[in-house]
């Protein structure tokens, strides 16, 4: 019944968290949300966080900035990090805004000062998806998933989009985890959502009995056929990590699809997630 | 002294018998020519380009029309075919010194083919080089090498990072840099509760920090060099992708150009630049075509310009040449010589590149020869010296003149000067060769051959068939009805008119081709498929008939008294002279009143004419000499006591020439002899210190120019001409004069002193000088002498008669 399907997906998401702190991961979080929200006409809530602890750094008496564009080194001062937080604050609302015009969305935005991974999670908890990206404004630059990112993912009951740039999040093909389990149809329902008219869904079975593999693979048909999008099945017999992150490489479409409360172990689903370079929405 | 016979008809006209001719019509003739007459020219032409040396460089000289650009093409036409046929050139981009576009040298035909390939090359290379870079393997080693950079920065700050966190201190980013901060449970301290630390504490933190920091600045200091590092492993890793890509295509090329060191050396610039710049190939804006050929900036902006670097722009194509080329060009203006850089414009300003240069008539003639006209060469402005230079230095440098005198400011370029081995052949009129010998110090250096063309050439059998052989080919090259020998025999017969000598034909071909193209329409007119005498006769008519107007209204003048000339009566003092005027191409005869006075003086003769300052000095020499002549003759141990006036009657232009002398002198020997001049007879010549009758010009004009006259008014047997002897082989006289000679209406005298003259215009006998000076009683000579002494004597009592009238005084 796909009159009964859509009218319960569009109630599924009414509301959309999104992290904003003007980088690139960011931008492209806030891309994908709006993508999403202008799909499901939800509400965009655009969070800024204000670093309770680059403000404290100032207040340590011998604490300095080492400056990147020339190595030097300077006080920080509480005065000017509190005007450049609320510059970066005004921008985020900018950007959020215009991309909300764009799509006449509707939008809110909220400013918090505190420690940012909580107070992002606290802000998301009234939210339906948050969306932030993989990494923020760490240090290092590194590979893997940011903190604010982790404690979303390892700490966060909110279903979760890590996103990063050069992806969109419903307009190129999907590609989805699926194992027959509640976490797993979840996840499929979910990408079916937020899928564009043109995406196609990559459905990968994760059995190693031939027979459920066909099983699953009615289950999901039962759920794709009526939403009316292409799909492409896999059918991978494995579900360690690093060849599942191989196998995924390898079809290499665009946001993957999966929920934690699949068959696959929480630490591998974790790794997974940490290891390959694409976004990922965790459903749960 | 005898008196001359008068001459005979067939003296008058040099006739061309057409039964000479074994030819019906010149269609019969093959329709070649040869150039006839001009041997001495041919033989320098044949000199000349014959030698291999600096300077035999050729000026053909000669009046405009005698065929000098004819005669150098038939000689090159068949020279230069036999000629080793000259390389290709072509300008390339110099990728060391864009400003300096490098000459190209290459086997006849070569240099399109070169075109060609570089034109595949880059198309080819629109393609290989972005299916190189995106190969897989190329992106996943760029990606390694980026990662490689992003790890080792990473792990450097992640490490350090870790080190911290030993210590309970967090690396925070902050919106300038990165700063070290005391954490607990995660979060940095307060300040409060910072301060609330044992001291030691507190300094151990610092310590900390610091030692951290300057880690953290060492680390920070070491990132640009791996950036570096990393950028320079890019390059190094694109070089070698774009150099492997593009040696199999180049590879080829320089197999095909092996025997051409020079080309090789361009292609492995081409090769070197190509890897420079391969991401130029990895963008496509427009198609490779497009982009190579069009380079306007307009279309395709930087881009479009940047790939004109690889374009070959081609001077000289000798694919289709067939040995030495010749060039005539028409238009020798500086830039059309040496060529020319043009410039386009972009945004409004003005810029260019080797593909705008454009070559000259010297790059075309290279290897061969080339033909100018001196006066169109020397009109135009820097031609002259700049070819001069080209000769000189033996090659060709371009050099925009707009830039050399600074008429524009923009970007410029300096090609390489291009090899020149030419044979420059300049054809002009004779003054023009003579004032540049004399004020151009190169011009001798330069052209050190001179073919100097006759103005006429001997009328002979042969010069008569190749004349019928020339009429022959001007009606092929014209597709001119054929002319039969009759119509041949009467063009011969203008030739010789024309080179004013029965004896001589001209070889101004101007004036005969017109001829033969006017008798032709006569003939399409009457509607004859040949041309005939007549035809010829009757545009020659009609050509005297057109130009006529001026002749015509003073000879009504004339013979309605408005200009007296008197052609019936006898008189004293009075002469008819004979003037040639020239109005443009044509010229005709006139007769002019010439009288004498004459009263007592003191010898001299006064040239009316000189003394307003309209004669001219030939014709005050002339008089002079008048003088010289009398005092010689008449009055050798005495004074000559007359004085004399001579005037041009009604003569209101000046005068000019000593053709008039004689009859200036027998006006004065009728004036002081009282012996009357018979007035139908005209004279022209000059005369000499002994009386002798000299030669003049245009005696066919004035000799007609009277019979013009006396023919209105009525022939009447004793009407005729006095000329020099010495100019009866001059004289092609119209055929109307030569009937009336014939018929005894007309007569022409040849004379060859002045007593033969003065007897056949008194009718009194001159008589022979005795050895004591005296002139026999009843002469001319002997009435001059008298009056002579008469005045002589006279003077002489009028002297004493005042000497005594002063004594009494």
């Amino acid at each position: 019944m796909p009159g009964l399907e859509g009218v319960m997906s569009s109630g599924v998401i009414r509301s959309i968290a999104v992290a904003i702190d003007c980088s690139p991961h960011s931008r492209a979080s806030l891309e994908a949300a709006a993508e999403m929200a202008g799909r499901l006409q939800a509400e965009l809530v655009g969070i800024f966080v204000e670093d309770i602890n680059l403000l404290r750094i100032a207040g340590i008496p011998f604490a300095e900035e080492i400056r990147s564009y020339s190595s030097t080194t300077g006080k920080l001062d509480e005065g000017q990090l509190e005007r450049l937080l609320r510059l970066q604050a005004r921008e985020a609302q900018d950007l959020l805004q215009r991309t909300a015009d764009t799509k006449t969305l509707r939008h809110t935005f909220r400013v918090l000062r505190g420690i940012v991974p909580e107070e992002v999670m606290a802000a998301a908890s009234q939210a339906d998806i948050l969306v932030l990206g993989r990494s923020g404004r760490s240090p290092s630059c590194r590979k893997g998933l940011g903190s604010t990112a982790r404690s979303a993912l390892y700490e966060g009951d909110r279903t979760v989009l890590l996103m990063r740039p050069g992806f969109t999040a419903t307009k190129g093909p999907l590609l989805v985890l699926y194992d027959g389990s509640g976490g797993s149809k979840r996840a499929l329902q979910t990408a079916l959502d937020i899928a564009g008219p043109e995406s196609t869904i990559h459905l990968i079975v994760l059995d190693h009995d031939p027979e459920e593999v066909e099983r699953c693979r009615e289950d999901a048909q039962s759920l794709i056929g009526p939403a009316g999008i292409a799909a492409e099945y896999h059918h991978l017999p494995i579900s360690a990590g690093k060849q599942l992150a191989r196998y995924i490489k390898m079809i290499d479409t665009g946001l993957l699809v999966l929920s934690d409360r699949m068959g696959l172990p929480g630490q591998e689903l974790r790794e997974l997630v940490d290891d390959i370079d694409y976004p990922v929405l965790v459903v749960r | 002294m005898p008196l001359p016979e008068k001459l005979a008809p067939g003296k008058l006209f040099n006739r061309c018998d057409p039964g000479q001719f074994g030819f019906e019509t010149t269609a019969e003739l093959d329709g070649t020519t040869e150039i006839a007459g001009q041997s001495r020219a041919l033989d320098a032409i044949k000199f000349g380009m014959g030698i291999r040396h600096d300077g035999f460089n050729l000026f053909a000289l000669g009046p405009s029309g005698t065929g000098k650009q004819s005669a150098v093409l038939h000689y090159l036409g068949g020279l230069a075919p036999g000629s080793p046929c000259p390389d290709d050139w072509c300008y390339v981009y110099n990728f060391e010194k864009p400003r300096h576009p490098r000459a190209l040298r290459l086997p006849p035909g070569r240099a399109c083919e070169l075109v060609r390939d570089m034109e595949h090359l880059v198309e080819a290379l629109f393609s290989v080089m972005p299916a190189a870079f995106s190969s897989e393997e190329y992106q996943s080693r760029e990606k390694e090498i980026n990662e490689s950079f992003q790890e080792q920065q990473g792990t450097a700050i992640e490490e350090l990072e870790e080190e911290a966190r030993k210590h309970d201190i967090a690396l925070i980013r902050t919106p300038g840099g990165f700063a070290f901060a005391p954490v607990r449970k995660g979060e940095v301290i307060k300040s409060d509760d910072f301060m609330r630390l044992k001291q030691e504490e507190r300094d151990r933190i610092e310590a900390e920090m610091g030692r951290l920091k300057d880690a953290l600045q060492s680390i920070m200091a070491q990132i640009p060099k791996w950036q570096r590092e990393s950028v320079e492993k890019i390059k190094e890793l694109n070089r070698d992708v774009a150099g492997f890509t593009l040696k199999p295509l180049v590879a080829e090329l320089k197999a095909k150009y092996e025997t051409l060191p020079e080309v090789v050396r361009y292609i492995d610039a081409i090769e070197n630049d190509i890897i420079g710049n391969f991401d130029q190939f990895l963008e496509k804006e427009a198609s490779p075509q497009e982009l190579f050929m069009s380079g306007g900036p307009s279309k395709h902006g930087a881009k479009g310009r940047f790939f004109i670097r690889y374009r070959v722009n081609v001077m000289i194509d000798n694919g289709r040449t067939k040995g030495a080329p010749v060039v005539l060009e028409d238009k020798p203006a500086s830039q059309n010589l040496i060529g020319d850089i043009e410039h386009t414009s972009q945004m409004g300003t003005l810029v260019t590149d080797f593909t705008l240069i454009k070559p000259g008539a010297l790059h075309r003639a290279n290897g061969g020869y080339l033909v100018l006209d001196a006066r169109r060469l020397l009109l135009e402005p820097f031609a002259w010296e700049a070819l001069k230079k080209a000769i000189r230095t033996r090659q060709i440098r371009i050099e925009s003149l707009a830039q050399l005198y600074s008429l524009v400011s923009t970007i410029s370029l300096e090609p390489e000067p291009i090899p020149l081995q030419v044979k420059v052949i300049l054809l002009g009129e004779r003054v023009l060769y003579y004032l540049l010998s004399t004020y151009d110090p190169d011009f001798t250096e330069l052209f050190k051959i001179a073919a100097d063309f006759e103005d006429e050439m001997e009328r002979s059998p042969d010069n008569h068939l190749a004349y019928a052989r020339m009429i022959g080919s001007m009606t092929v090259r014209g597709k001119l009805r054929p002319f039969d020998r009759g119509a041949v025999a009467r063009v011969i017969e203008q030739g010789s008119r024309m080179a004013g000598d029965s004896t001589k034909l001209t070889t101004h071909l101007q004036g005969i081709c017109d001829l033969v193209h006017e008798a032709d329409y006569h003939a399409s007119e009457a509607g004859r498929d040949r041309v005939t005498a007549d035809d010829v006769q009757a545009v020659l008519d009609a050509q005297l008939h057109r130009a006529a107007r001026i002749q015509e209204r003073i000879r009504e003048a004339m013979l309605r008294d408005t200009i007296l000339i008197d052609t019936a009566s006898e008189r004293t003092g009075q002469i008819n002279g004979l003037a040639v005027y020239s109005l443009g191409e044509r010229s005709f005869g006139r007769p002019n009143r010439i009288t004498a006075r004459i009263r007592m003086g003191k010898g001299e003769v006064v040239d009316i004419e000189r003394e307003v300052e309209m004669g001219g000095p030939i014709h005050s020499k002339g008089v002079l000499i008048l003088s010289g002549f009398l005092g010689a003759r008449y009055a050798p141990e005495r004074p000559l006591s007359l004085s004399a006036t001579l005037v041009f009657e009604q003569s209101y232009s000046g005068v000019e020439g000593d053709s008039a002398s004689s009859a200036e002198l027998y006006a004065l020997l009728s004036a002081i002899s009282g012996v009357p001049i018979r007035q139908w007879f005209a004279v022209t010549g000059s005369v000499n210190q002994y009386g002798e009758v000299q030669a003049i010009g245009g005696v066919n004009e004035k000799v007609e120019g009277f019979f013009d006259l006396c023919r209105e008014r009525g022939l009447d047997g004793r009407h005729g001409v006095l000329i020099p002897a010495s100019n009866v082989d001059n004289l092609m006289l119209r055929s109307e004069v030569v009937r009336a000679v014939e018929e005894g209406q007309f007569s022409i005298w040849p004379v060859s002193h002045i007593d033969q003259g003065i007897e056949l215009l008194t009718g009194m006998p001159a008589g022979e000088q005795a050895p004591d000076g005296s002139w026999p009683q009843g002469t001319i000579n002997a009435m001059i002498v008298e009056r002579l002494d008469v005045m002589a004597k006279r003077q002489k009592e009028f002297g004493s008669e005042h000497d005594d009238e002063d004594k009494k005084g």
